[in-house]
């Protein structure tokens, strides 16, 4: 009995951490010029971001945490909480990631695999060119992990038959590996299903009324960044992973070989791309009318009714915890604003950073993008945006582009495994290491932040 | 009898696996062999499992599933298990559980074989393991973590046997550490039965801090020299005064496994003030076996 309750503080030791923190900053007063409420919601935040970060509990149970505290400390009713847990931008998160199952299911992976090494030929320099713009394109419209999951098959084949040794391809195996999630990170920027966090921001925008950006507006501000990042981001991970194999010819036979086997393009994988193709189009053209999230749905609407995917296949492959996390998260953002929490963060941010400079410019830029960097390397991008985003939206300026510098920013996650799906992604193959991620990582991390300081500073204002 | 067997990696785990299956060949004991992989982050296990999925459909694995079938290819080629049409590793036997991914394997002598591919933090996967699958004994491959020895020892319900610095060239020779634990009997026949298996020669130690040995000492000691009579092995025993922990490590050197018996200590006591199987764990530089139970 005893052992067992060692044994449970020792593996719950930052819940219990977590609360004792909030039980000490809850007995405290409430900060000058932050309301009871606030106060309280900024404790429930920083509980929540520890037991995110740390995981001591289960995130479904975090998630109803957050729920939970809202309503026990008195800082909404229980409908006000329900009706802020479910958004649209949740809807997005939850379509997208059923969509992300439906799409992988059909075994696309094999036509885009045979695509891109048709284009690329055999040359190392150029399957790499290939993956990480092939990746950052389709990645801007499917998403980052859905692209990662199609596209990680193809490159770890293409490594094995390039030999039996993997002594031999460490370099290769790593270049090929980060052009894949590099190349989807960069992609998620491109648009706004590229990603839930860019969703996410959108709804704060709306919901603030601190404005609107359309599909094709988001496009505007964020697809020439995307391409500018592309060369750069190949010749960073050239440049790092050196690989042992310049050429590639046999293996890129071998693949077509295998690839081969899987015959013509079926009726239901004309299908599925079409189904896609109308979503887009939706997104495109309605979701000002009815939101990023419905259309979304529809789309699982649509495979499902066509049987290109089983219910129990989505079900299986949909993380249930996550959408409820992120919901929760979107409802804390809700009371961050509307008890003046947000503004209250802001604020104190901006007069702190001031003993640098009193440029506000700077400091709104600096909170936007370098906070936001750092943070979503140990939150996640998604979770990043949640958190900061009310308080970012409450530091005064132009409201779209901080929104839009943040949710970009949040994309820069190349720094650690946690950062982003596509990060954890490629080192559950086992094949790259931890330390892996900060070889390249910080000069893609640089190489960002100064391609969208130019494109906030010198191209966004023509365009606007 | 049922053993478990942890393995990590083809580079760090071929003793391990090499000599921990003889052990379990001695018991005649079923053998699981496990791999503890990290567990991706729970906010993206979905997105990493679907991927998962995705590559299992080009016949690439999850890279446990890899580690497992290299133990098994190390036992087939060391004999443990048959080489035969029956006898074969495919990832589609793998059998998912509650927590875990399981493969039954057949073996040479009746023995069952199952492969295990679990995720998560080490120590908290292999104490769920052995409460749901009652093992006898534990083997580990050593680590240089600072807490693994006492986190073994303490969180495990089984018996443990750690395969620190094990050189599969060295002749090892079993040094039972007796005194008065309730598990030093226990101890003694497990003692017994490696060393009549594996030829291996035994050194009955009691160390005393005193000058004088307790009767309850005396009375431990004459019982496991009057089992391996019984049992017509032969036997050195030594009688030492000294700092036990000490006096363990310096007389096994690195060419002994060291076999005792756990502590009766409390676990709070344990967690707090350590215990005499802890600090041998830590500072010895041979394999150590840990003996629960009575």
């Amino acid at each position: 009995m005893l052992i067992n309750i060692i044994f449970w503080v020792t593996q719950r030791k930052w819940l219990i951490i977590a609360f004792l923190f909030g039980i000490v900053l809850y007995l405290f007063p409430p900060p000058q010029g932050l309301t009871l409420n606030g106060y309280r919601t900024f404790v429930i935040l920083l509980i929540s971001i520890m037991l995110i970060i740390f995981e001591p509990i289960p995130l479904p149970a975090v998630a109803m945490l957050i729920l939970v505290f809202q309503v026990f400390f008195g800082i909404a009713s229980p409908n006000e909480v329900a009706a802020s847990f479910m958004t649209d931008a949740v809807f997005f998160i939850m379509g997208s990631l059923m969509m992300a199952v439906a799409i992988v299911s059909q075994g696309l992976d094999k036509r885009l695999a045979l695509g891109i090494i048709n284009i690329t030929g055999h040359h190392t320099i150029r399957i790499v060119t290939g993956f990480v713009s092939f990746c950052a394109v389709l990645s801007s419209f499917i998403g980052e992990h859905t692209v990662t999951a199609m596209m990680m098959p193809v490159g770890l084949t293409l490594v094995r038959h390039s030999s039996d040794d993997p002594k031999k391809t460490g370099k290769l195996t790593l270049l090929i590996l980060f052009s894949i999630a590099y190349g989807s990170a960069i992609g998620s920027i491109g648009t706004p299903s590229g990603g839930g966090r860019n969703v996410i921001m959108l709804g704060y925008l709306s919901q603030f009324e601190m404005g609107n950006l359309s599909y094709l507006q988001w496009m505007k501000y964020t697809y020439p960044i995307l391409l500018v990042e592309i060369p750069f981001a190949i010749i960073l991970l050239w440049w790092t992973f050196k690989p042992e194999k310049k050429t590639l010819d046999s293996a890129v036979r071998k693949l077509k070989v295998q690839v081969a086997k899987s015959g013509k393009i079926t009726g239901r994988q004309i299908t599925s791309i079409s189904i896609f193709l109308f979503i887009f189009l939706g997104w495109v053209f309605l979701s000002p009318s009815v939101g990023l999230g419905i259309i979304s749905l529809f789309g699982v609407v649509l495979y499902l009714s066509f049987g290109l995917v089983e219910w129990k296949e989505i079900n299986r492959n949909t993380n249930w915890g996550a959408i409820m996390l992120f919901g929760s998260a979107i409802s804390l953002g809700f009371q961050m604003k509307d008890t003046g929490a947000a503004i209250w963060v802001a604020s104190e941010l901006i007069e702190g950073l001031k003993i640098l400079t009193d440029d506000i410019d700077f400091i709104r830029s600096f909170v936007s993008i370098f906070v936001t960097v750092g943070l979503t390397n140990f939150l996640s991008s998604a979770g990043t945006v949640s958190v900061l985003g009310p308080i970012v939206l409450n530091m005064g300026g132009d409201s779209i582009i901080i929104a839009l510098s943040t949710a970009m920013a949040s994309a820069f996650a190349y720094l650690t495994v946690v950062a982003s799906p596509t990060c954890m992604i490629i080192h559950s193959s086992g094949l790259v290491k931890s330390s892996d991620y900060l070889r390249c990582g910080w000069k893609m991390t640089i190489m960002s932040i100064i391609i969208l300081l130019m494109f906030i500073h010198l191209f966004w204002p023509l365009s606007t | 009898m049922n053993f478990l067997l942890a393995v990590s990696s083809d580079k760090y785990s071929g003793p391990t696996l090499r000599i921990g299956s003889q052990i379990a060949k001695s018991f005649k004991a079923k053998l699981t062999i496990v791999y503890v992989g990290p567990k991706p982050k729970e906010l993206f296990a979905g997105k990493v499992s679907f991927a998962r999925d995705s590559l299992a459909k080009w016949k690439i694995y999850h890279p446990g599933i890899e580690v497992l079938r290299w133990a098994f290819n190390d036992l087939q080629s060391c004999g443990y298990l048959n080489k035969d049409k029956e006898t074969t590793f495919d990832p589609i036997n793998m059998v998912e559980g509650k927590d875990r991914y399981r493969m039954v394997l057949p073996s040479r002598n009746g023995q069952e074989v199952d492969l295990v591919l679990r995720e998560g933090e080490i120590i908290d996967q292999l104490r769920k393991e052995c409460n749901e699958q009652n093992y006898t004994i534990s083997i580990i491959g050593g680590s240089k973590e600072r807490n693994m020895a006492h986190d073994l020892i303490q969180y495990l319900p089984t018996s443990v046997f750690v395969m620190k610095n094990v050189n599969l060239k060295k002749k090892y020779n079993l040094i039972i550490c007796v005194d008065d634990s309730s598990a030093t009997k226990r101890a003694v026949r497990f003692v017994a039965i490696i060393a009549k298996q594996m030829g291996m020669s035994v050194t009955l130690l009691t160390v005393s801090r005193n000058e004088t040995f307790g009767q309850d000492y005396l009375e431990s000691a004459k019982s496991a020299s009057s089992h391996l009579d019984s049992l017509k092995l032969s036997y050195d025993q030594k009688f030492i005064s000294g700092d036990p922990v000490k006096t363990f490590i310096e007389l096994a050197g690195e060419d002994h496994i060291i076999v005792m018996g756990a502590s009766t200590r409390s676990a709070f006591a344990k967690f707090f003030l350590g215990s005499k199987p802890i600090k041998t764990l830590q500072k010895a530089n041979c394999p150590i076996l840990i003996v629960k139970g009575e």
